[in-house]
C-alpha cells in the first residue's frame, strides 16, 4: 500500500506541471484545436455531398447520421489518444538533456505519462463534454429521438483509456528510435499519416476491401481509434466488444514489452553528442 | 539584381545544409506524398459508389484538387520559414539577427529557408493535373497560359500574405504560430468544389479568408471558361489586397518589436 502511495507521490508533481503547462498555453491549444477540427468539418460536407449524389439511404452500411457521428467521435478519440511524449524523447536525445533524466530516481516513461495525463485532464475538461454533447444534439435533431446510450458510452470510455495506453507505449517505442536515427521530423510525418490511415481515422475500415479490413482490424492501430468509435456508435455486439477489449489488452502488453526491450538496448547505445 | 544574387547564395547555402540531413528531408517529401495519396484513395472509394459528386465528375474533382496544390506547394517551397517566426524566432530573441543585416527583414526571413518537403506536393499536383487534363476537354485559347501564370502568382500571394500577417502578430505577442496554423488549415476547404459547403462556409472562404480564390474559382474558370472576371479578377484582387495588408502589418510589427530579453 505504501509503495502505491509513494508511487503516486513521486509522480504527482509531473501531473501538476502538465496541467499548468496546458492552462498557460490554453490559447495555443484552442487555436490548434480549431485548426484541426476543420478537417472533420470538411469531411462532413464531403459526405453530405456524397449522400446528396446518391438516392440510397446508406453508403456501405453507414447512414449520413452514422457518418457524422463517426467523423466527430473519431476526431475526438484520435485527439485524446494522441501521445507526443515521443517527440520530447527525441529532442532530449538530440540536445543531450536526456542524461539528466537518467540520473534521477524516477522512471523515465512514467514522468512522461503523468505529465501528459495532466495535460489530458485539462483538454478533456475543455473539449470532451462539448463535443460529445454536440454530437448527441445533432443525432437527436436528425433522428428525432435521443440516441445516447449510457452503457455504450461507458464501454467507450474503457476502450478509450486502453487506446490511450497503447498509443502511449507505441509512441515511447517510436521515440526511442531517435537513439538510433538521431533525427525525427520526416519519420514523424510518415508515422502519423500511416497510423491515421491504419486506425481508420481517414476512411472507416468497413469501407476498405474486406480482406484488408480484416487484417487492419487485428493490427494494433485499429485499437487506437476505430474500436472505441465503433463501440460508441453501438455497432459492435457483446461478443465483438469482448473480443476487441481482449485485443486491446493484448496490444497494450506487447507495446509495453517492446518499449522495455528497446529501452534496455538503447541505454547501451546512447552517446551524448557534444556537451 | 542584388536580391537575385543573394537568393542564389541562400539557396546554395541551404542545399548544403540539406545534403547534411538528406535522409530526413527525403522522408519529409515521402510523408507528403503518402498524405496526399491516402486522400486520393478516399476519393477513389467514394467515386467507386457514385458516378458524380453533386454534378462534378471524378476527373473534375481531381483537377480542382490538383489545382489547389499549385499555390499551396509553391508557397510551401519558398516561404516555409515564416512559420518559424511565429513559433520560435521571435520568442527566442533570434529575430535580432535579421535586424542587424543590411537587407529587408521580410525578404531575409523568407529566403533563409527553402523547403524541399514541398516537392511531395508538387509531384502529387503534377500527377493529378497530368492525369485529369487529358480526360477533360478544357477550353484552350492563346490567353489561357498567361492567365494561368497570373493566377499562380496571385494565388501564391494569398497564402504567403496570410502567413506574413499572422506571423507578424508575434512581434506584439511573442508567439503566434497557433494563429497561423488555425488560419492556414482553412486552406483544406479549397480542395473541393465550393458548392458542397453551406452558405456560411462559402462566404468565409470567399470573402474573409479567401482560400477559394487559390483553387476552386480559378480552377472552375479553366474547366468551364465561365465567369473570368470574378474567378480570375477575384484572385488578383484578393492576392494584391492581402499582400499590401501583410506588408503593412509586418512593418507596424517591426516598429513594435522588442527583443525577448533573457
Amino acid at each position: 500500500m505504501s509503495r502505491v502511495r509513494r508511487f503516486f507521490r513521486t509522480y504527482k508533481p509531473f501531473t501538476r506541471a502538465g496541467m499548468q503547462e496546458m492552462i498557460a498555453y490554453r490559447a495555443n491549444f484552442i487555436c490548434f484545436l480549431i485548426g484541426e477540427i476543420m478537417s472533420a468539418f470538411i469531411m462532413y460536407f464531403v459526405w453530405k455531398a456524397v449522400f446528396l449524389s446518391t438516392d440510397r439511404e446508406t453508403f456501405m452500411g453507414f447512414t449520413m447520421e452514422d457518418m457524422a457521428v463517426y467523423l466527430f467521435i473519431s476526431f475526438l478519440t484520435g485527439y485524446l489518444t494522441y501521445s507526443d511524449g515521443a517527440f520530447s524523447v527525441g529532442e532530449e536525445i538530440i540536445d543531450g538533456s536526456i542524461a539528466m533524466r537518467m540520473i534521477k530516481p524516477c522512471s523515465f516513461e512514467m514522468c512522461f505519462l503523468f505529465q501528459e495525463l495532466g495535460s489530458r485532464i485539462i483538454s478533456v475538461a475543455m473539449i470532451f463534454v462539448p463535443m460529445v454533447a454536440g454530437v448527441e444534439i445533432y443525432r437527436c435533431a436528425v433522428s428525432g429521438f435521443v440516441r445516447f446510450q449510457i452503457g455504450a458510452f461507458l464501454l467507450y470510455i474503457v476502450s478509450l483509456l486502453l487506446a490511450y495506453m497503447i498509443s502511449f507505449y507505441f509512441n515511447v517505442c517510436y521515440g526511442f528510435m531517435a537513439f538510433f536515427f538521431k533525427n525525427l521530423w520526416g519519420t514523424t510525418l510518415i508515422k502519423e499519416t500511416v497510423v491515421n490511415f491504419l486506425s481508420g481515422a481517414i476512411i472507416p475500415l468497413a469501407f476498405l476491401p474486406s480482406g484488408l479490413a480484416a487484417v487492419l482490424n487485428i493490427l494494433p492501430f485499429a485499437s487506437l481509434s476505430y474500436t472505441p468509435v465503433m463501440i460508441y456508435m453501438g455497432m459492435y455486439s457483446t461478443s465483438q466488444i469482448l473480443w476487441s477489449f481482449g485485443l486491446q489488452l493484448f496490444w497494450l502488453v506487447v507495446m509495453f514489452g517492446i518499449s522495455k526491450l528497446i529501452w534496455r538496448g538503447a541505454v547501451k547505445h546512447l552517446s551524448i553528442q557534444g556537451g | 539584381m542584388r536580391y537575385f544574387r543573394l537568393h542564389r547564395i541562400f539557396i546554395a547555402q541551404y542545399l548544403k545544409k540539406l545534403m547534411e540531413y538528406k535522409v530526413d528531408f527525403l522522408l519529409g517529401a515521402i510523408g507528403m506524398i503518402i498524405t496526399q495519396a491516402l486522400q486520393l484513395l478516399f476519393l477513389g472509394i467514394i467515386f467507386s459508389q457514385i458516378p458524380a459528386l453533386i454534378g462534378w465528375s471524378f476527373e473534375e474533382i481531381l483537377f480542382i484538387y490538383g489545382f489547389s496544390l499549385i499555390a499551396k506547394s509553391l508557397d510551401h517551397l519558398f516561404t516555409d520559414n515564416l512559420w518559424m517566426v511565429g513559433y520560435r524566432i521571435v520568442r527566442k530573441g533570434e529575430f535580432d539577427k535579421y535586424l542587424t543585416r543590411p537587407i529587408n527583414t521580410l525578404y531575409h526571413v523568407i529566403a533563409e529557408n527553402f523547403c524541399v518537403d514541398a516537392f511531395g506536393e508538387i509531384l502529387t499536383c503534377l500527377l493529378l493535373l497530368g492525369y485529369s487534363i487529358p480526360k477533360l476537354s478544357l477550353p484552350f485559347h492563346w490567353y489561357t497560359t498567361p492567365l494561368l501564370l497570373i493566377v499562380v502568382v496571385f494565388a501564391t500571394l494569398i497564402y504567403t500574405s496570410l502567413k506574413i500577417m499572422t506571423s507578424a502578430i508575434s512581434f506584439w505577442t511573442k508567439a503566434s504560430g497557433h494563429i497561423t496554423h488555425m488560419l492556414y488549415m482553412t486552406n483544406d476547404f479549397s480542395k473541393y468544389p465550393i458548392s458542397i459547403y453551406n452558405k456560411t462556409v462559402q462566404t468565409v472562404i470567399t470573402y474573409v479568408i479567401p482560400f477559394a480564390f487559390t483553387a476552386y474559382y480559378p480552377a472552375s474558370y479553366f474547366l468551364t471558361g465561365e465567369n473570368p472576371l470574378f474567378c480570375i479578377g477575384g484572385t488578383v484582387i484578393a492576392g494584391s489586397v492581402l499582400f499590401a495588408l501583410a506588408l503593412f502589418v509586418w512593418n507596424r510589427g517591426l516598429a513594435a518589436y522588442e527583443s525577448a530579453g533573457s
